[in-house]
């Protein structure tokens, strides 16, 4: 697969896009670099598990207060589950018992699994780079 | 906005009725799934199709004996305990 050449001066910047890209949009990251068919995957992966978990608990299981470490791992597949807790935390969506354990446990594992997508993309970019670079330093460029 | 959006975006704001019986813990199934998905698609260094879909149901597979081994372990000393 070809790579695409990234900049030599901007990598600090590329590999800071790629994140925010990723973290965006689950996958993004990937398509970025040319990985077209992993980030593909990526996207409907996480999306599917992330909406089965919404769907299973109600968006009642994005709470930031009541269970705030599961909001941490949640806020991993995107900047939009911020609004979303925003909305949620104002009540209305009461979710208890087995639907809540496993509506947290889905859009819990689903956020942790775009937090190693991000890792992996931004890690990705970074080998890009040597590559296309031939391992030079980049206070050489 | 239609009838059709109204009910798709209802269905996410009221919980789906799932009890505690034994065969709610099958839940773990799509999620196993969906970690070995995820998983391989990050660790693999070329995507295709045939080696994807055998290492995903590798990872699938022991996963799943994984856990059934972990329960049954955790089962057996739950009985020795508790006769």
């Amino acid at each position: 697969m070809a790579k695409p050449r990234l900049s030599k001066n901007n990598h600090t910047f590329t590999l800071l896009i790629v994140g925010l890209l990723s973290w965006l949009i689950p996958g993004a990251g990937f398509f970025f670099l040319n990985e077209k068919k992993r980030a593909i995957i990526i996207f409907v992966t996480l999306l599917l598990t992330f909406g089965a978990g919404l769907y299973i608990g109600s968006i009642g299981v994005i709470d930031p207060y009541g269970s705030w470490p599961w909001y941490i791992a949640q806020v991993m597949i995107s900047p939009l589950v911020l609004i979303l807790g925003h909305y949620v935390s104002a009540g209305g969506f009461p979710v208890y018992g087995r639907p809540a354990e496993i509506g947290q446990i889905y859009t819990g594992i689903a956020g942790l699994l775009n937090l190693l997508c991000i890792i992996k993309s931004v890690y990705l970019a970074h080998l890009y780079r040597i590559e296309t670079d031939g391992g030079q330093n980049v206070a050489d460029d | 906005m239609s009838p059709m959006i109204d009910y798709v975006i209802a269905t996410f704001t009221s919980p789906e009725n799932i009890g505690t019986n034994p065969q709610s813990l099958f839940w773990l199934l799509p999620l196993a799934a969906a970690i070995s998905i995820g998983y391989k698609a990050t660790k693999l260094s070329e995507i295709k199709a045939g080696s994807f879909i055998k290492d995903v149901a590798g990872l699938l597979g022991s996963i799943v004996v994984f856990m059934a081994i972990t329960a049954l372990v955790l089962y057996a000393i739950t009985r020795l305990a508790t006769e």
